[in-house]
């Protein structure tokens, strides 16, 4: 099987779906960092080109439509094995059907796309509540480890929302950050394994917070089960009210 | 003594709590100000022991009231611990909880410490602090308080985004039991205010470049469930009256947990009513997006839920005549009436007829509950449910499994009680 390798970006996947087009149709296309050999497999390494890549933006939007480049998009940010895969495989029935493939939910070649598209965009609006800044010197910092690869698309929101604070956004697991400075932001490789330098009134706060937390929930309807649907364990290590160092907690 | 911050807002947390309302929905806003905006959708940023949302800092201004309603747990003869905050206090909290993405915006409501006026003034002070002084833009829910002169509270819709009056109750007569001080219609007449200057404010924004906004959200509502005997169906219609008359965005409904000790309320021990609170969502969800009506759900012979089926489940299998459904074939308002089919489900479905046929298999695809839904369609002529399409048939196969419990070996012998 022909697998064509790719260097994680968005344009490198691009311009894999070029080449499959222009030179030899992939079997499967992967990222080089997460490919796992196969013995029957031929890897080739397709080189980026950005060229090429806007090409095939400029397509799928032209030729397919807005919603389906979202979904390719969302979907290329999810952490699922395959879905490159699925993404070409997606592109090939796209450009035979044009914009009716957004309307073909359940086909066996649109539903992983879609799905693991709803499920990083699910993702990214759980995290525009599930995070937390905390006052570091001048500027606010928030540790998250999401599932998929969402720091990008929370941008936004908060660079309106506090936009006259500076912040970063730190994606723990992978390693990157989102960091505002009050007038614009990028995203960039980050790493931070340090301890933070909490300041009393930033510890006043999280206790109140924590108060708060504990004292608005109803003692006769106290259902746990229903709460972890909500906030899944993995996601609590960041969030201030979960934490286990106040001796007064009631739970 | 004197209270630290931190006692404060646990005492006016605990105090905040059994008014359900925590939605930060229905508005987008970008940041104009200095902070805040708030998204249509709603945020929800986290969730407490008990799995409900917080998004709004829920809290009242003080608990020191005049007013002894039997079935709050702030009434002024209960012998609690009370606080009150200032509104400075109040503005401070929010703004740094807020930036810390704590939470959404502000609940404010409060007990009614010296008269309503006053207490409306104390509100106002603080939204002026936090729109003002502050320059916040995020959620901002008060309570309009009852009997408050309308003046004031057209001030403050002018700087809330979505405002509440709280019935509690849906007859005129477990009103005079438990609330006797409060009547029906000042109750009411706040609410028509509300509805008044949001029409007023549509109006004037379509015609005029710069205008006050008026709660641009909208007003909700809230009733207790299980403290009186009302039946759901009084519930229903009143809250289907709610939705017409005064076109309220939610009405929410909170099952009754016993603080007080009454001779009109249940005992201390009774257990909130959650299944029931919950069937009374699902049905008011059915009023408000599927197109059903009060009296189709129930009626004078049957005038409660079932606590085993849902309200649409049981409508159903009242008018199974009407099934089984082609699912490629009926129009989408019937497509939202079949069992397990909701909203999302019947765009879906609506949106892949036009380019495709729809199988069996597909509706899995599409994540309808098949073990409830496959009884009532068919796909391109098949039926897929039981023999038989008697309503007892259905519910045989649907009916809940029973909870399980662990036998003991040894029967404990039972004491006679006499």
């Amino acid at each position: 099987m022909l697998v064509y390798l790719y260097d994680t970006t968005f344009d490198g996947l691009l311009t894999c779906v070029y080449v499959h087009y222009y030179r030899k149709r992939a079997d499967k296309i992967y990222p080089f960092q997460n490919y796992q050999n196969h013995i029957l497999d031929e890897a080739v390494p397709v080189k980026t080109s950005k060229e090429k890549a806007d090409k095939v933006h400029r397509a799928i939007q032209k030729q397919i439509s807005r919603l389906a480049l979202k979904h390719v998009y969302h979907c290329y940010l999810s952490n699922h094995y395959e879905k490159d895969t699925y993404i070409l495989k997606f592109l090939e029935l796209g450009f035979k059907l044009r914009s009716k493939v957004d309307k073909l939910h359940t086909h066996p070649m649109v539903h992983p796309v879609v799905t693991l598209a709803n499920r990083v965009s699910f993702e990214v609006h759980r995290f525009l509540g599930l995070l937390r800044f905390q006052e570091v010197g001048q500027g606010l910092y928030a540790k998250i480890s999401p599932d998929h690869d969402i720091s990008l698309l929370l941008a936004e929101h908060f660079v309106d929302r506090i936009k006259n604070e500076k912040f970063i956004i730190h994606d723990n697991i992978r390693n990157k950050a989102v960091i505002y400075n009050g007038k614009s932001w990028v995203i960039s490789d980050f790493n931070f394994p340090g301890t933070l330098p909490i300041s009393e009134k930033e510890l006043l706060f999280q206790q109140l917070w924590k108060g708060y937390f504990d004292h608005i929930a109803i003692q006769e309807r106290v259902n746990k089960k229903l709460q972890a649907q909500f906030v899944p364990y993995r996601y609590r290590q960041n969030l201030t009210e979960f934490k286990k160092r106040y001796p007064n907690a009631r739970h | 003594m004197k209270q630290s911050i931190l006692d404060k807002l646990q005492i006016l947390a605990d105090a905040a709590k059994y008014d359900v309302s925590c939605a930060s929905s229905g508005l987008d806003k970008r940041n104009t100000g200095n902070i805040g905006n708030s998204s249509a959708a709603g945020i929800c940023h986290t969730w407490s022991y008990d799995g409900r949302c917080i998004s709004l800092l829920k809290i009242l201004m003080t608990n020191r009231c005049i007013y002894d309603c039997a079935y709050c747990i702030s009434r002024a003869s209960n012998d609690i611990s009370r606080a009150s905050f200032e509104p400075e206090e109040i503005a401070e909290l929010t703004i740094e909880f807020y930036r810390r993405n704590y939470i959404e915006g502000l609940f404010l409501s409060s007990a009614i410490e010296v008269n309503p006026n006053h207490t409306m003034e104390k509100i106002i002070k603080t939204l002026h602090i936090l729109r003002v002084d502050y320059q916040f833009t995020g959620y901002i829910h008060i309570k309009a308080i009852p009997g408050a002169d309308p003046q004031l509270v057209k001030k403050a819709g002018e700087l809330t985004d979505r405002m509440s009056v709280n019935i509690e109750l849906p007859t005129k007569q477990s009103l005079k039991l438990l609330a006797p001080q409060k009547s029906i219609n000042s109750l009411f007449s706040p609410m028509q205010q509300i509805k008044e200057g949001i029409k007023q404010y549509r109006y004037d924004s379509r015609h005029i470049k710069k205008v006050k906004s008026f709660v641009p959200a909208g007003q909700s509502t809230q009733m207790i469930i299980g403290a009186t005997p009302d039946s759901d169906l009084s519930i229903l219609h009143m809250t289907e009256k709610l939705y017409q008359r005064f076109k309220l965005k939610r009405v929410y409904f909170s099952a009754y947990v016993p603080v007080n000790k009454g001779t009109h309320l249940p005992a201390l021990s009774t257990a909130p009513p959650l299944l029931r609170e919950h069937r009374l969502y699902q049905a008011d969800w059915l009023l408000r997006f599927y197109g059903f009506n009060a009296d189709e759900l129930l009626n004078f012979n049957q005038p409660n839920f079932d606590l085993d089926f849902d309200p649409k489940m049981m409508w159903a299998l009242k008018n199974i005549e009407q099934f089984p459904m082609e699912i490629n074939k009926v129009p989408y308002k019937e497509l939202l009436r079949i069992p397990g089919i909701g909203v999302r489900s019947a765009q879906r479905i609506m949106k892949q007829r036009q380019v495709s046929m729809i199988c069996y298999e597909d509706l899995k695809k599409m994540r309808i509950p098949l073990k409830r839904t496959r009884f009532f369609v068919t796909c391109n002529g098949r039926y897929y449910g039981e023999k038989s399409m008697e309503p007892n048939v259905i519910k045989k196969y649907l009916k809940p499994d029973p909870s399980y419990e662990q036998l003991t070996l040894y029967t404990i012998p039972q004491r006679a009680t006499t």
